[in-house]
């Protein structure tokens, strides 16, 4: 107690008069404070780094979940595509069986879609739309209570916007001569607030102030239809000022497992298949990309090795009413033409890699990961100075990657979770150099919780939609654990655990850091032990089973997307009676299965075929089929809900665990948007630029 | 592609799970600027002096701004099984807030910490006060009930980093020397 004693005298002098301490010299005794100071401080950041930590590997679950769902959709086109290169004889006698073009009716069907209680209270829209419109849309969309927009005038702007796009080149050209600067903004999905931030700070688009839109504004957000229907107003009242890109969303086979069908139903109940053909025409118009000044292109994806420009240009884009589903009419005596298809595909699904070369995408699977090789080699090519693209989602919702030479720009705060990531903008100066606006939208959200809070809160979200995706894959998991424990005792090592976890899942996530999360200690005295059984308890729990349910399976999507059945249909059968034959669906489940493995034996597939023919007369019609799809997925569910009842005595561990994953659920209240409530930064990056 | 680094023991699986997390691209390489998280997450407790001295031995020569697993590992394995960058017991951390207390009025000012967080030591960023402020103030009172808050924060793992390192590093002979149970220079006595 002496030492600090004679300390006293000194830190009261301190305590006294500490407005000014500024001004007066260190005394020396105060190295006993500065190491209390960096104990304290080391201590601190050693806390700060296990949060850090979880938030790290919360991403890498939530961009591992959001890969492996494109790719099992993509698996599914895959065989969609053989049976097209396998059965051309079929598909070249396949008519569309859907009108195309703008003779489809604007007779809207508005009864009921309403609230029955009152009249319409919305605005009236009047063609040619001009910035007034823009600005009432706007009013109306950004609040809770506003009525929906009359199906007629929905319609209305989507026929509009596709007359006009259909005008415009595959590359939209883009300048700055006029107005010395230019904006882009990167994947909105659904994200009504982000585009609203971007309005509210960064002006409405006008000549002087043009926007470049690059792609993915429906599906994952809520209110996909709102963005698309904001852009596409802002496209017609504000000509040349703005330029939209086409994305991999803007595609109905992923609208229908991303969200963007179920939305479009939910709001417009009478109209949404007359609305989704007509959201159709419209995606199949936008262009597919923007190049600025001659010397920057933006693309949604990226590039491959073989992006030839000259080529992109001369494509007639309108043949691809969606990118994941060729064009049948394509399927000629040749087959379809694959190198076209190629660069459409590579440009709105490749990702920069940070190895040379390039290959193909086995993350998502389709497009391509390119190096910085073939970004080099492609600039110089085309004397360009950038490729901007967006695709990723990146958590200060940009990047420099490939020295500087490209930039991903990702518009969508708070994408996986609420407080998971910032967006941002891109605006470029007369020079093309680059500054980024970057932003929270709906800041008060979190602004009131800590670090911590906000970690955990994204943390229990990604664990929820894992358990969901582990759950669909529980009999498998719980086939490979008994495999590694002959003798039942319920526990494997954590090697096995993980091991198994990654093979069954096929995602690539820090296992081990996550097991406390997934799976409790066998006993105290043997931490290397896993009891895997809790794992599968963990999967039956209310938690999980309600997250499952709510998510979208390759089947659902399938059925959502009934013109891709349809045409599936139309496929296998072969001789167009408008019936299958139980021969010709054993050809097409041949191909199946070589293109989905985990689609079911042969045995399993002709069975439901025969479970199809409802009639019982030995064909299936198409009603059959698409009715067949719908009863499997709900049997599908039916099982698992059924098991998770008879299981419901969890122990109490288990329980333990579900409670963590739900603990920490924001209510989501919906209350008007307020383009205010954001938190920005801007800053003035330039590329770090090795050798 | 890269060669796969060997993992002979639990220490070594520690280490690379903990680097491997900020390996964002698969081939073994972390940036520099998350050692020092890595080194924390494992459970070490390094002033910036001492992360920037592992940065300096374990930065590759080839790719300046990275560090690759297979020098980290052996480094750090090796600082931890010497005891270095050792967290302190929470007795020495009650210690330490005692010592900016000297009239033992059980708490700290706002104004006070923030002041020497931020000017003292290895100062904070305002980012790094912010969140420390939002946990450790009550909000009655507004000041820091130290013991309080040590206790809400403090970790203590089974299975510590260094008993590991005990079990399966063997330490290169002229290191043994310095080896002391209680680390090194964390006394505020």
């Amino acid at each position: 107690m002496d030492a600090q004693c004679k300390l006293m005298p000194k830190l009261k002098i301190k305590l006294n008069v500490m407005g000014c301490l500024s001004a007066k010299p260190k005394p020396p005794d105060n190295t006993r404070t500065l190491r209390a100071a960096l104990l304290i401080q080391r201590w601190y950041r050693r806390y700060r780094a296990r949060t850090e930590i979880r938030r790290r590997y919360t991403w890498n679950i939530f961009t591992s979940l959001e890969y492996a769902g494109e790719n099992d959709q993509v698996e599914l086109y895959n065989f969609f595509n053989a049976l097209l290169t396998h059965i051309p004889e079929a598909a070249a006698a396949h008519r569309p069986s859907v009108q195309r073009d703008s003779e489809i009716s604007i007779d809207f069907n508005e009864d009921g879609e309403y609230r029955s209680d009152k009249n319409y209270d919305g605005p009236h829209l009047k063609f040619p739309l001009i910035k007034k419109d823009v600005v009432t849309l706007i009013d109306v969309f950004r609040k809770k209570k506003s009525d929906r927009l009359l199906a007629k005038y929905v319609g209305g702007i989507l026929k509009e916007a596709a007359f006009k796009l259909k005008r415009l080149p595959n590359l939209n050209q883009a300048s700055t001569a006029i107005s010395k600067q230019i904006t882009v903004i990167g994947d909105l999905h659904g994200k009504l607030d982000d585009l609203l931030v971007i309005f509210y700070k960064n002006g409405l688009p006008s000549v002087e102030n043009p926007y470049i839109f690059n792609g993915d504004f429906v599906d994952r957000g809520k209110k996909g239809l709102e963005v698309f229907l904001l852009l596409l107003a802002c496209f017609l009242a504000f000509p040349g000022a703005v330029h939209l890109n086409r994305g991999n969303h803007e595609d109905s086979v992923m609208n229908a497992r991303y969200g963007f069908i179920r939305e479009v139903q939910q709001k417009y109940r009478r109209n949404s298949e007359k609305l989704m053909l007509m959201i159709e025409e419209v995606y199949r118009w936008l262009p597919l990309g923007s190049i600025v000044n001659n010397r920057v292109l933006i693309v949604h994806g990226g590039i491959s090795n073989t992006t030839d420009l000259d080529m992109i240009r001369s494509i007639d884009r309108g043949k691809y009413v969606s990118i994941l589903r060729p064009p049948i009419e394509m399927a000629g005596e040749d087959g379809i033409d694959k190198t076209e298809w190629k660069q459409i595909f590579d440009i709105m699904w490749s990702d920069p890699q940070v190895g040379e070369g390039c290959k193909p995408n086995a993350l998502r699977g389709a497009g391509t990961y390119f190096g910085p090789d073939v970004t080099k080699e492609f600039l110089a090519k085309y004397k360009l100075k950038f490729l901007v693209r967006s695709h990723e989602c990146k958590p200060d919702g940009h990047e420099f990657t490939h020295n500087g030479q490209v930039i991903t720009i990702f518009s969508a705060s708070n994408y996986y979770a609420v407080g998971s990531n910032k967006g941002a903008y891109l605006k470029f100066g007369p020079q093309l150099d680059t500054q980024f606006v970057q932003y929270i939208s709906a800041a008060s959200k979190t602004s009131k919780l800590s670090i911590q809070q906000r970690v955990s809160i994204i943390e229990s979200s990604a664990l929820r939609e894992l358990g969901a995706r582990l759950r669909a894959r529980r009999d498998v998991l719980e086939a490979e654990f008994a495999k590694l424990d002959p003798k039942q005792t319920g526990a494997v090592t954590v090697t096995q655990w993980s091991d198994t976890m990654e093979r069954v899942t096929q995602m690539s996530l820090p296992w081990r850091l996550m097991r406390s999360r997934l799976a409790p200690q066998f006993t105290q005295a043997e931490p290397n032990l896993v009891n895997y059984l809790m794992t599968l308890e963990l999967l039956d729990t209310d938690v999980i089973v309600q997250e499952a349910e709510a998510s979208t399976s390759v089947t659902d999507a399938l059925y959502k997307n009934k013109s891709s059945l349809e045409a599936i249909f139309h496929i296998i059968d072969k001789d167009n009676s408008g019936q299958i034959s139980l021969e010709e669906f054993g050809e097409a489940i041949d191909l199946l299965r070589q293109y989905m493995p985990s689609a079911g034996t042969k045995a399993e597939l002709l069975h439901m075929c025969q479970m199809m023919d409802i009639n019982k007369d030995g064909f299936v019609d198409l009603n059959e089929f698409l009715e067949a799809f719908r009863l499997c997925d709900q049997a599908r569910k039916h099982t698992q809900t059924s098991r998770s009842k008879s299981s419901r005595q969890s122990s109490t561990l288990v329980a333990e665990l579900a409670e963590h994953l739900s603990i920490q659920k924001l209510t989501e209240v919906e209350s008007d948007i307020d383009p205010r409530d954001h938190v920005s930064v801007v800053l003035s990056e330039k590329p770090k630029i090795k050798n | 592609m890269e060669a796969a680094i060997p993992i002979n023991n639990e220490l070594e699986q520690r280490i690379s799970d903990a680097f491997c997390i900020f390996d964002h691209h698969g081939d073994k390489r972390i940036d520099i600027r998350e050692v020092g998280t890595v080194l924390r997450f494992l459970g070490c407790v390094p002033t910036e002096q001492e992360i920037n001295e592992v940065i300096a031995a374990t930065e590759m020569e080839e790719s300046a701004g990275d560090v690759h697993l297979s020098k980290f590992m052996p480094h750090v394995a090796q600082l931890i099984a010497e005891r270095k960058m050792e967290p302190a017991s929470p007795e020495k951390i009650l210690a330490a807030f005692k010592v900016l207390d000297p009239e033992g009025k059980t708490y700290i000012t706002k104004e006070y910490m923030s002041k020497m967080m931020m000017e003292e030591g290895e100062p904070f960023t305002q980012e790094e006060l912010d969140e420390m402020l939002a946990v450790a103030i009550d909000p009655i009172t507004g000041n820091i009930p130290y013991e309080f808050y040590i206790n809400q924060l403090m970790h203590a793992p089974k299975n510590s980093i260094y008993e590991l390192a005990e079990k399966y590093w063997t330490l290169r002979p002229k290191e043994m020397k310095r080896v002391s149970k209680w680390g090194s220079r964390l006394s505020v006595r």
